[in-house]
């Protein structure tokens, strides 16, 4: 009897737990940005502010789950490589509609990829590179390829491959396609992604509503999303985000500075979200053999480069900067989050009687190095504190410059800097995008550092055609071996993104790429 | 010299006001560190989109034709595109005018209501305890920063107590009344304090002046006094002093905007600085010129009413 009463009792209180954690439809999620969108077009859009929406409103044919890295279908019900990699045959979904319930087709998807592919429209067309031409297929496309392409299925998962309305489009007034694209972005227009536009107020306020027609199907097995609407309120102060979470006017707030993490941690009312994320800080070392006023350079050997490495103390800049709540890069061309990271062990632990030697035998000792730093920003303020006294110990002077970021990105593009401060993010779920940026010399010298390895620039290049993926990943790991041990940056750390929203608000996520995604997000009543 | 020849000869000093300034903003500009297409294009664009980007602004062409272009566009209405938010600038300075003006207007309105009768509480009792209070309170006020200010009034009246809204602007006039209440309050704080120190000497001089004791010695009565005489000879001093905060008031939206999440100039300001803008930059800073020199223009049209000696000088 006893054990009767237990099991109905557990059996009771599961069924509790499974009415608590039951999906709960309706409502509006007020959303608090620190910036916002100016253009939501797959194509055009090429600031962060303007990328992470766009997938909320516009689907792609393939889809990346919540951990940034695994594909699964989107609009295609599936895909076929060739194989000789040179032709991939895309099937649409049956019955997918744009939310003003006009069937997504063929043509669409033509029309989609044929925009991301122009190299005259919007940034990211290189991502598609490889695209010779797009034929339609009775039920989807297929894509001719110049060269086999191993980045393409994810390219295909991407914000500027998602699907557009073609009569749509074409109805938008202005005279060409960059102005058509802007007056996309009104409120009503066919949209294929889980929300569309309702309202919008530029720089205040914008309003997406449920897209009626959406395909997904949520845990209730009714169509996505739960929510009814997110309504975005622009604040880009920090504290302000904070406070009007706090009195009750928002759901969420994102960009939470790390300093505040704790302090929302232990408030009950707040669930503090740190997503995973592909943000990696790191500082660009220059390595040019003369600086750029001709003088010799002390760092262009790498035993200099490694000597700064050893001498900085990743641990605790985690803990002044970002209050433990990031951690130390260990792959050194990307964050753990990107696909083919090689997890290499810690990158240079901290070791000052190592950094002394190479320091010593490399003839950085004594050197005066300038380090330029972000104007206003506290967290490089506390980095150039720091460093000054670690790299102090090694008989290095540390100078800092404070710079704007244009002047940052100036000096940066013609090497006239010794070591400054930078961050990443991924866009796209490849690490082609962060290799190629960081240690690629063709494209932009190493991310600025004139570090130019022929190994490792044959190596990427064979990368971007190899769709074997144990070849590829193979790759991967010699580049992440040269740039290791070459040490062009000096390797700080990764950063989560810090969202707080309110106890009862579930489901919500930020991807590794940063994308905001409300499609599965709910109030609890 | 009459009203309307005042206000035509008050009207066309502007002009050459107007033409230095779009000088002075384009040279300034201009001399901004940093490249004004990476600034635009973020870090990741290739040489080939800086290049477009730079075609495109005319950053090409010698600087004396993009001041031509600059002045001719200006000119006919055209202030350019915004590279940020994609827009006409004109259109995007339009939508945000109201707001900034409305603050403005609000900030400027309590700053009398609460400056004006302190300050005659304070005159009325010179030296006194009641004026060394005052004067003291304001002194704090005076010497604290605005943002500062801001974000007390934030955490205790709107995050804690919860009788305003912690930012933003509303739809309707009594939730612009409402949204716009702290931030208001916030740069008020601080224009009170400058007009009160101001008014309270002014109505302490008029208070000795002769004309004020013979209107005493004929009897009239203290409160005709003070409305008749003393108001309105004290205030000659304090509208100019007023005129000149509004401007300061107008640069200090630029933070007051961006504590309190208020979508208007100053906010789009620091925005459009941050992205290098250029268009949206100079189509601001021209259109606060433009405020401003109205500002200056009605405050001599109301002390010209109030001291109609100015009119004939």
């Amino acid at each position: 009897m006893k054990t009767l009463l237990i099991a109905a009792l557990a059996g009771v209180s599961m069924l509790a737990i499974n009415s608590a954690q039951a999906v709960e439809r309706g409502g509006t999620l007020t959303f608090a940005r620190y910036d916002d969108s100016n253009l939501v077009d797959p194509v055009y859009a090429d600031r962060n502010p303007d990328i992470w929406m766009v997938t909320n409103l516009y689907d792609t044919l393939l889809r990346t789950k919540a951990d940034g890295k695994t594909i699964v279908p989107g609009l295609a019900s599936g895909y076929e490589v060739s194989a000789d990699g040179k032709a991939i045959s895309i099937t649409l979904r049956d019955g997918i509609k744009f939310s003003d319930g006009s069937p997504i087709t063929a043509a669409d998807v033509k029309f989609s990829l044929e925009r991301a592919v122009n190299p005259d429209f919007g940034p990211w067309s290189g991502l598609l590179g490889s695209v010779e031409s797009i034929t339609e297929t009775k039920n989807g496309v297929t894509l001719s390829m110049k060269n086999p392409d191993p980045t393409i299925i994810s390219i295909l998962a991407t914000f500027n491959t998602a699907i557009v309305s073609k009569a749509a489009f074409e109805a938008a007034p202005g005279a060409n396609d960059q102005e058509k694209a802007t007056a996309l972005f009104a409120p009503g227009t066919p949209v294929s992604g889980p929300f569309t536009l309702k309202d919008r107020t530029r720089g205040s306020t914008m309003t997406f509503s449920a897209n009626p027609h959406y395909w997904r199907q949520g845990e209730d097995g009714k169509p996505l999303p739960y929510l009814d609407e997110v309504s975005f309120v622009v604040i880009p102060d920090d504290a302000t985000r904070i406070l009007k979470l706090q009195a009750g006017e928002v759901n969420g707030a994102e960009f939470v500075p790390f300093s505040r993490v704790a302090e929302l941690e232990a408030d009950p009312a707040i669930n503090m979200e740190l997503f995973p994320s592909t943000r990696i800080i790191y500082a660009p070392i220059n390595a040019r053999e003369t600086r750029a006023d001709g003088s010799p350079n002390p760092m262009a050997t790498k035993e200099a480069r490694q000597a700064l490495n050893y001498a900085t103390n990743k641990g605790a800049l985690v803990q002044l900067i970002t209050h433990g709540t990031g951690k130390s890069m260990t792959s050194p061309l990307m964050a753990s989050t990107t696909q083919l990271a090689h997890d290499g062990g810690p990158l240079y632990p901290y070791d000052p009687a190592k950094a002394k030697e190479l320091a010593k035998s490399s003839g950085l000792e004594g050197a005066e190095i300038t380090l330029s730093t972000l104007a206003g920003s506290s967290d490089d303020a506390t980095l150039f504190a720091a460093i000054q006294q670690m790299w102090g110990a090694i008989g290095v002077n540390v100078k800092v410059e404070q710079v704007d970021n244009p002047t940052r990105g100036a000096k940066n593009r013609s090497g006239e800097f010794d070591v400054h401060t930078y961050g990443w993010v991924n866009d796209v779920n490849d690490p082609a995008q962060v290799a190629g940026w960081l240690g690629y010399y063709p494209t932009r010298k190493a991310v600025g550092t004139g570090w130019n390895n022929a190994e490792f620039n044959s190596l990427f290049e064979a990368s971007n055609t190899e769709i074997d993926p144990e070849k590829r990943s193979e790759q991967y790991k010699r580049m992440q071996e040269i740039y290791r041990d070459a040490a062009p940056l000096l390797f700080l750390y990764e950063t989560p993104f810090a969202v707080a929203l309110s106890a009862n608000v579930n489901g919500y996520l930020q991807t590794p790429l940063g994308n905001n995604e409300f499609s599965s997000a709910w109030i609890a009543k | 010299m009459s009203s309307l020849s005042y206000l035509v000869s008050r009207l066309l000093q502007i002009i050459p006001t107007f033409l230095l300034v779009m000088v002075v903003i384009f040279l300034l500009v201009r001399m901004l560190p940093g490249d004004p297409a990476i600034a635009m294009a973020d870090a990741k664009a290739t040489e080939a989109q800086l290049e477009l980007i730079r075609q495109k602004l005319g950053l090409n062409e010698p600087l004396p034709m993009q001041f031509l272009y600059f002045v001719k566009n200006t000119l006919t209405g055209d202030m350019g595109t915004s590279i940020l938010l994609k827009a006409p600038v004109l259109e995007v300075i339009l939508e945000r005018i109201p707001v900034t003006a409305f603050l403005t207007i609000y900030a400027v309105c309590l700053s009398i209501l609460i400056a004006g009768p302190l300050a005659f509480v304070a005159a009325l009792n010179k030296n006194g305890m009641l004026d060394i209070a005052i004067r003291s309170g304001f002194q704090v006020g005076l010497s604290t920063p605005v943002f500062y200010i801001g974000l007390l009034l934030l955490t205790f009246l709107a995050a804690s107590l919860r009788l305003f809204p912690v930012g933003g602007y509303g739809t309707t006039f009594l939730q612009h009344l409402h949204h716009l209440m702290l931030p208001a309050l916030t740069v008020a704080l601080y224009t009170s304090a400058i007009i009160m120190r101001n008014l309270r000497s002014a109505v302490i001089e008029v208070l000795d002046a002769e004309y004020v004791q013979f209107a005493r010695s004929k009897g009239l009565t203290r409160s005709v006094i003070l409305g008749r005489h003393v108001l309105r000879n004290a205030l000659i001093s304090t509208v100019t002093l007023l005129g000149l905060s509004i401007g300061n008031l107008m640069s200090g939206t630029l933070v007051t905007e961006t504590v309190f999440a208020v979508p208007g100039l100053g906010r789009l300001m620091l925005e459009a600085i941050f992205a290098r803008d250029y268009p949206l930059i100079q189509g601001l800073t021209l259109t606060f010129a433009v405020m401003v020199s109205l500002v200056f223009l009605f405050t001599d049209m109301v002390q010209a009413w109030l001291d109609p000696r100015l009119r004939l000088s």
